[in-house]
């Protein structure tokens, strides 16, 4: 039970140093970590230092008392829970918190176990185990603007709300839908990502819809739409920005009608599917130019999540490092490496414009390419320096297939000539200048040696 | 008075604060009667209420009753019952033995 509490901050507001002291004691000894103000004032001040989980605080308090206290943290932190505690039993008083969004009202004095129960519940680590666990063990984070939105996560997970995902490349958009999938009453049921972006349109079609035999050239069979095939589970439209205007306007009756008609069918079919959307482009934009349907965007999203990128939330960078190590390390079988603190700081200054699909494969090359335990911050930056190569022309292009074709057919000839040039159609002459360009000796094939590596690579 | 001791069962976790918690109940009391003196309902009002809130909490169950009737009769004015109730309440802080387990 414990071992759950350890990562939730709780702030405990009371002007009462012996209350304060008490519920302390209890919260310690489930493990949580507790912060104490002793006046509404400071703890609006140390909601934004220590970014609490989670507020207990009394009502009635010398300056701000616990309503205007509940009121000021929900105007930026309308997730944040928070439990008020009042020494009078008075109805009014605790329909106005509920009212506020308090989570729960407890009047004094309060027992410990009714007090833990409420905080576990708040919380969510009671009850909605399993929605918690599994958004919490997927999505890496330690910043409020991430921790905000795995809240939300949460919530919608447990409705069958339509969820619109947005987020420049890289950003774990995918990730997101996936956990909310399997977070959700469908998770027993399937989970089908399509690429809008990715299917020639004409196929797009068929692909989400299915399609009829012989419904056009080619269509050999009866096809089931991946809108049937995901029934019961979860829908994942990636790209849908890119997705063409002609198909939006049958995607758009899907939403309203919850059915799907197959093309060349005159029949449609019910479907159950939750629609999880997600772009990288600007779809309020794309509305406006009118390559995107209104209605659509709309429809689609009904809770909005967007994804910020890595360098607006750099607080996660050392997290999903860590994160990162420790399944290479899982992987490998290795033992966990680490980056050096000068490394550490360069990668948490970086611009990440590939987000955390870049840090992966950062972190991914220094892994490898380190043979110490500690990766230098000199690493580091070659790794986040690797960028593709400059194109070749196309002389160097047919130079280097030239010479990697020779020592292909001098291998599989073993380093015969005559043999090795009958399957080049040159003859032997014309095949020795060849060899000769390109500066490879056929007498290496014939040992079982071949050219360095270096060299077929040129 | 009785010299009896009243045998308080409290959890061990607070046993550090015990000794912090009942000091500053003495205090309440010494505050109780000064504010009796002067006539200051809505101080004995106030420390009624945060007795009646904090001593169940602790486990001191009849520390709260003693705190809800404080709190209520400087609430209805009903000066005549407060000193007893003060009394009472000192009588009970002097005669608590607390066991911890």
């Amino acid at each position: 039970m414990a071992e759950n509490s350890k990562q939730y901050k709780i702030l405990l507001v009371d002007d009462d140093a012996d209350i304060l002291a008490l519920i302390s004691t209890w919260l310690k000894n489930e493990d949580f970590t507790v912060i104490t103000s002793s006046s509404g004032e400071e703890a609006i001040a140390q909601v934004d230092i220590v970014q609490p989980d989670l507020v207990i605080t009394d009502l009635f308090m010398g300056g701000m008392d616990g309503m205007q206290l509940l009121s000021e943290i929900h105007q930026d932190n309308p997730l944040l829970p928070v439990i008020m505690l009042s020494g009078q039993a008075q109805i009014p008083d605790a329909v106005r918190a509920t009212h506020l969004g308090s989570a729960a009202f407890l009047t004094k004095p309060v027992k410990k176990e009714e007090l833990i129960e409420q905080a576990r519940k708040a919380l969510r680590i009671s009850g909605d185990n399993a929605v918690k666990e599994n958004v919490d063990r997927r999505i890496i984070y330690r910043s409020k603007e991430m921790a905000q939105l795995v809240e939300l996560a949460k919530l919608v997970a447990e409705n069958d709300v339509t969820v619109f995902i947005s987020g420049a490349t890289g950003t774990g958009k995918e990730v997101f839908a996936r956990v909310i999938h399997d977070a959700s009453r469908r998770k027993d049921h399937p989970f089908i990502a399509v690429n809008c972006g990715a299917i020639p349109e004409q196929l797009l079609e068929s692909e989400l819809f299915g399609h009829e035999k012989g419904a056009f050239t080619g269509a050999n069979t009866r096809h089931e739409g991946l809108f049937q095939a995901a029934s019961g589970g979860t829908i994942f439209l990636d790209e849908i920005g890119d997705m063409p205007l002609s198909l939006q306007v049958k995607l758009l009756r899907v939403l309203q009608d919850l059915q799907v008609r197959p093309v060349g069918s005159t029949k449609s079919y019910p479907i159950d599917v939750r629609i999880i959307s997600a772009t990288h482009r600007n779809l309020e934009e794309a509305v406006k130019k009118g390559e995107f349907r209104e209605d659509l965007y709309y429809r689609l999203k009904v809770v909005p999540i967007a994804i910020p990128d890595l360098a607006h939330r750099r607080d996660d960078i050392p997290v999903l490092i860590e994160h990162l190590l420790a399944e290479s390390a899982k992987r490998t079988g290795q033992k966990k490496k680490r980056f050096s603190p000068d490394a550490m700081d360069h990668l948490v200054a970086a611009s990440w414009p590939g987000n955390i699909r870049q840090l992966m494969n950062v972190v991914d090359l220094c892994v490898t390419l380190c043979k110490t335990s500690t990766i230098p911050a000199s690493l580091a930056k070659t790794a986040m320096q690797d960028k593709p190569g400059p194109m070749q022309t196309l002389k160097e292009a047919k130079q280097a297939f030239e010479r990697n074709y020779l020592i292909s057919v001098l291998r599989v000839t073993s380093g015969h000539v005559a043999n090795a040039a009958k399957i080049a159609g040159r003859n032997r002459t014309e095949f020795y200048k060849l060899l000769n360009q390109h500066n490879i000796d056929p007498t290496q094939f014939r040992t079982g040696k071949s050219p360095r590596a270096s060299d077929e690579d040129n | 008075m009785s010299d009896e001791k009243i045998i308080i069962t409290v959890d061990s976790d607070l046993e550090d604060l015990i000794p912090g918690f009942l000091e500053n109940r003495t205090t309440d009391c010494e505050k109780l009667r000064a504010a009796h003196a002067d006539g200051d309902l809505t101080s004995i009002q106030s420390i009624g209420h945060n007795l009646k809130g904090l001593g169940g909490g602790y486990g001191f169950e009849k520390m709260s009753e003693l705190g809800a009737s404080i709190e209520s009769a400087a609430k209805s004015g009903d000066t005549g019952v407060i000193p007893g109730l003060i009394n009472e309440l000192a009588d009970y802080l002097q005669h608590i033995d607390v066991k911890f387990e």
